[in-house]
């Protein structure tokens, strides 16, 4: 049943953009670095001796912005096909489980994001090369600074996903994702529990695979809560 | 024009809007508070640090990305089952629609500012600020900063009404707004891109001698000029949008 569901969620995110924004996305982070070291490459390349891993610290300033905006985006569209057409009734018609239909709509933007960070792993990796930022390619850097952030923001994920889909106007979780991301811009200044510091990578104990757990678990945590919500409310 | 205005005003009042609001004087308190040590570092310009703190996120990236939300608010009856119809089979003519949303947005947008300034007063008096408020300054850059969401605006509303879902104008604002974070700090291309602006006229460090905080020139030609670019293009597509 759940493939089923898939299939159809797939089928309806067609010709509607979701890709065209899956791949804006990392298009967008990196094509700001190509902007970026276009207008002053010889001053950006003064900054460090440790070039690629300078790069990638100026790719990673706008990961987590673009990511938490995206995820904003992506789930107020996916509530509003629904939406748009009063079509949750005729959907929860059908012989699926509330269950199944949130699951399946959290699995296809789960994919959408997961493909926009190997998106932003070849694109980081493609301009570096083309930046002749010298023979020493960090690859685990790149897979590290493409992966974690989405992994650490899970959790925003399922709080986005919840709102849309329970708010009948969809400018409350727009709302709720900018509010998100003026605090992912701050993450400096925030404490380490806030999960819209997480994408950032940044604690106090400097070990980015913390926050990586953290927004696992808590994704879980919160895609479940939002599931249950999800299934004891009446479709209009 | 007054009953339209009215009319959209009642549709408001449904639209939940106050949340939406209310987040502007909530960023304000976030910045400034998060910021309240570093404030008080400097004996003198307590006020003039904080504001220009709190202006730094609230105007290079709240303000730009909010206007969108506002604008997508004021057109979502019309988008919802058939109500571009509806309105416009009444005795109304589609430019006086469109105007009149226009200003109305604009007048949201100016209410947040309003509540903006008010969020600036209760830091300061919460943080205990003694000096005397820059009351001038101030006034400078709320108007100010409003001014220069006059043609993000009208290019909000165009994307709004252009599309039925509410993401979509959204994504526009968001690929436009997030390269403010470079372009800002370039002083060759910062002063000619409009989303950049709002920051712009509401840096209080920046000239003290004109109207506002920037010049004449780049007020007339970069915000007035993006205006009428995308006020026209928003209003001559709605003049042919097939309902």
């Amino acid at each position: 049943m759940i493939a089923n569901l898939l299939t159809s969620e797939f089928l309806k995110i067609r010709r509607k953009g979701f890709w065209l924004l899956t791949f804006l996305g990392p298009f967008g982070v990196v094509a700001l670095q190509m902007v970026n070291y276009g207008v002053r490459k010889d001053y950006l390349l003064q900054q460090s001796n440790d070039d690629w891993g300078y790069y990638l610290g100026n790719v990673h300033s706008f990961t987590p912005l673009a990511l938490v905006l995206g995820i904003a985006i992506l789930t107020s569209f996916m509530a509003s096909i629904e939406n748009e057409t009063n079509a949750w009734k005729q959907l929860i018609a059908l012989p699926v489980s509330k269950m199944n239909v949130y699951l399946s709509k959290f699995t296809v933007l789960a994919c959408l994001m997961l493909f926009s960070s190997v998106l932003l792993m070849v694109f980081t990796f493609a301009f570096g090369l083309v930046l002749d930022l010298g023979s020493a390619v960090p690859y685990m850097d790149i897979v590290q600074y493409s992966f974690f952030p989405f992994l650490a923001s899970l959790p925003i994920l399922a709080l986005q996903l919840w709102v849309s889909t329970v708010s009948q106007n969809q400018g409350i979780p727009i709302t709720v994702g900018i509010l998100g991301f003026i605090l992912t811009y701050s993450a400096f200044f925030l404490p380490d529990w806030v999960i819209w510091k997480w994408p950032s990578l940044m604690n106090d104990a400097n070990e980015p695979v913390q926050n990586v757990l953290l927004g696992v678990g808590v994704g879980c945590l919160l895609y479940v809560v939002g599931m249950i919500d999800f299934t004891r409310r009446d479709v209009k | 024009m007054l009953g339209l205005f009215q009319s959209e005003w009642f549709k408001l009042r449904k639209s939940k809007v106050l949340p939406i609001l209310l987040s502007g004087p909530l960023v304000g308190f976030f910045v400034g508070f998060a910021l309240r040590y570093e404030a008080n570092e400097l004996q003198g310009q307590e006020w003039y640090l904080t504001i220009l703190y709190m202006n730094l996120t609230y105007a290079l990236l709240f303000l730009p990305l909010i206007t969108g939300v506002l604008a997508g608010v004021i057109c979502r009856y019309e988008h919802q089952s058939g109500g571009w119809k509806q309105l416009l089979a009444l005795p109304v003519s589609r430019g006086k629609v469109f105007v009149i949303k226009y200003m109305l947005v604009l007048l949201l947008v100016l209410l947040i500012q309003l509540l903006y300034l008010g969020s600036i007063l209760a830091v300061g008096a919460i943080n205990g600020i003694s000096e005397p408020f820059p009351t001038e300054v101030v006034w400078k850059s709320i108007l100010g900063g409003w001014v220069a969401t006059f043609p993000l605006v009208a290019l909000q509303l165009w994307m709004s009404i252009l599309f039925k879902s509410f993401a979509a104008p959204f994504a526009v604002n968001v690929i436009l707004t997030l390269p403010s974070i470079l372009v800002i700090n370039s002083e060759r291309f910062g002063p000619y891109y409009p989303w950049a602006q709002p920051f712009s006229m509401m840096y209080i460090g920046g000239n003290e001698g004109d109207v506002f905080f920037i010049p004449w020139e780049q007020l007339l030609t970069v915000v007035g000029g993006s205006f009428v670019l995308f006020f026209l293009g928003g209003f001559l597509y709605f003049q042919r949008k097939a309902v």
